[in-house]
């Protein structure tokens, strides 16, 4: 047998399977919870589908680029552990890095680990696995901590607490925006195309309440308006 | 009908379960497959390959725990399990809170986040197993020029949308001037990228240190009066 037929094979596929459809289960699990607790604190069924349908088409468009994310791993690592490693916990910019990493500290580039053994691949596999799960090592042991907290911090709406809630949301923008803002015009443009289709379709929803259904496909159609008017900059721009 | 205090402890219940079942069954692919294939590799050889990686990436995993956590509250089990938190998850929430009004640490915005969170999950593993299903014929589209460069772009899309919301204040108290906690903290960034070094690599671990400045930022305004917390007076319609 050789590299592709061990990591595609239907062992492999069985184990990823077994991970994913229990994921798959938990996700449903805790998405019906939730959905029993809104009924129970006083949300109708149209205004929770409303979140449902806003959230499915918003969904779809990032996803995208999540399988791209598979396009660059297969040739490498196989089709079933990228599905796994993009399916749960993973982010396509950390598998990558992850994987190049591993494979580098053996010695091997990671488009040679075809040629090595499979034991190779079977360190690569633990490697990424290992990294990856620190975050969820410490919500087992601090997650309900931290959910206490966070409910006594937004419980006094007068005190600081209540406004270093908000504050997170707003580091993460600090952080994040002047690293593409920075980057090359493409970037800049992109945002700013984003940002103008949310403000226009947001004015549009406010001066026309027939087109209030609008209102929950926006981030949708920033979305796609904003990426779609990447490939339009980049050939304007280079 | 149940109090918060008890949908918390029993989210809280099944979300650690689930992490710890989720742990459980990521480590056991590798060693199911590795001792199938007598290909387990010696701890030494794993340390060798995990060491560079773990260094970089244990810390981040931690502190993206406390980063994301209070944005995504019950959601955060669901959130970490599945993964692309920050392309994704944080944006979907987001989304949602904003979609039905609700006031940062409430109950109402822990359990429309903890919906829509689930229901992003469910989208993007069944997307990304009908990516692998699809894989052949789907690579000429996914590996074409124009679908490259959107989902390349697809954070500056995400965000030129994310910063509109956050400009539009949600639920019953509003933290009034919270954006000027970002000013400071976007500014030393800005240069840093662009005299020094592109940081869109490290956003991970600058979080570390970005996050708590912005808060000491915030800190620091609430105390000058600079960002207020005021209640939203309800129209009589609403």
């Amino acid at each position: 047998m050789n590299y592709f037929d061990v990591v595609n094979s239907g062992l492999l596929y069985s184990l990823v399977g077994v991970v994913i459809v229990f994921v798959f289960i938990l996700a449903l699990y805790f998405t019906r919870k939730a959905w029993v607790r809104a009924l129970e604190i006083g949300y109708t069924k149209e205004k929770l589908m409303t979140v449902i349908k806003s959230t499915v088409i918003a969904t779809l468009v990032p996803s995208f680029a999540i399988i791209i994310g598979l396009f660059a791993l297969a040739p490498v690592l196989g089709n079933a552990w990228p599905w796994l490693r993009l399916s749960v916990i993973g982010s396509v910019t950390y598998e990558l890095m992850a994987a190049d990493m591993a494979v580098g500290s053996m010695g091997i580039d990671l488009v040679d680990l075809a040629n090595a053994n499979i034991e190779s691949f079977v360190t690569v596999m633990f490697v990424m696995t290992a990294g990856i799960t620190s975050g969820m090592m410490v919500l087992l042991l601090f997650g309900e901590k931290i959910q206490t907290g966070v409910g006594k911090m937004g419980s006094n709406k007068h005190a600081f607490g209540f406004v270093a809630l908000e504050s997170f949301m707003i580091g993460l923008l600090a952080t994040f925006l002047p690293a593409f803002l920075t980057e090359g015009l493409v970037g800049v443009f992109t945002f700013f195309t984003s940002s103008i289709i949310t403000i226009s379709l947001g004015l549009l929803v406010m001066k026309n309440k027939k087109l209030g259904w609008l209102k929950d496909f926006i981030l949708a159609f920033a979305l796609i308006g904003g990426m779609a008017s990447s490939v339009l900059w980049t050939s304007l721009l280079g | 009908m149940r109090t918060r205090e008890q949908y918390i402890r029993e989210i809280n219940r099944i979300g650690r379960i689930g992490v710890l079942i989720t742990l459980i069954l990521l480590f056991a692919v590798p060693t199911i497959f590795g001792i199938y294939h007598d290909a387990i590799p010696s701890l030494g050889d794993f340390f060798k390959a995990a060491s560079g990686l773990l260094v970089l990436f244990i810390p981040i995993g931690i502190s993206e725990v406390f980063i994301y956590s209070p944005l995504l509250g019950s959601a955060s089990y669901v959130s970490f399990i599945t993964g692309n938190i920050m392309n994704l998850k944080v944006p979907i929430a987001t989304n949602a809170q904003e979609l039905m009004d609700t006031t940062k640490g409430s109950e109402e915005s822990d359990v429309i986040t903890t919906l829509a969170v689930g229901i992003s999950a469910m989208v993007t593993i069944t997307m990304i197993a009908l990516g692998v299903l699809l894989l052949v014929p789907l690579e000429p589209l996914m590996t074409s020029d124009s679908v490259l460069i959107a989902s390349a772009y697809v954070i500056p899309a995400l965000f030129g949308a994310l910063v509109i919301g956050l400009l539009k204040p949600t639920g019953d108290f509003q933290v009034k001037g919270k954006v000027k906690a970002g000013i400071l903290p976007f500014i030393v960034l800005f240069i840093i990228n662009l005299f020094w070094i592109n940081t869109s690599d490290y956003s991970g671990i600058l979080l570390i240190v970005m996050i708590p400045f912005t808060i000491l930022c915030a800190y620091v305004l609430f105390k000058k009066g600079q960002i207020t917390i005021i209640e939203k007076v309800k129209k009589e319609s609403e």
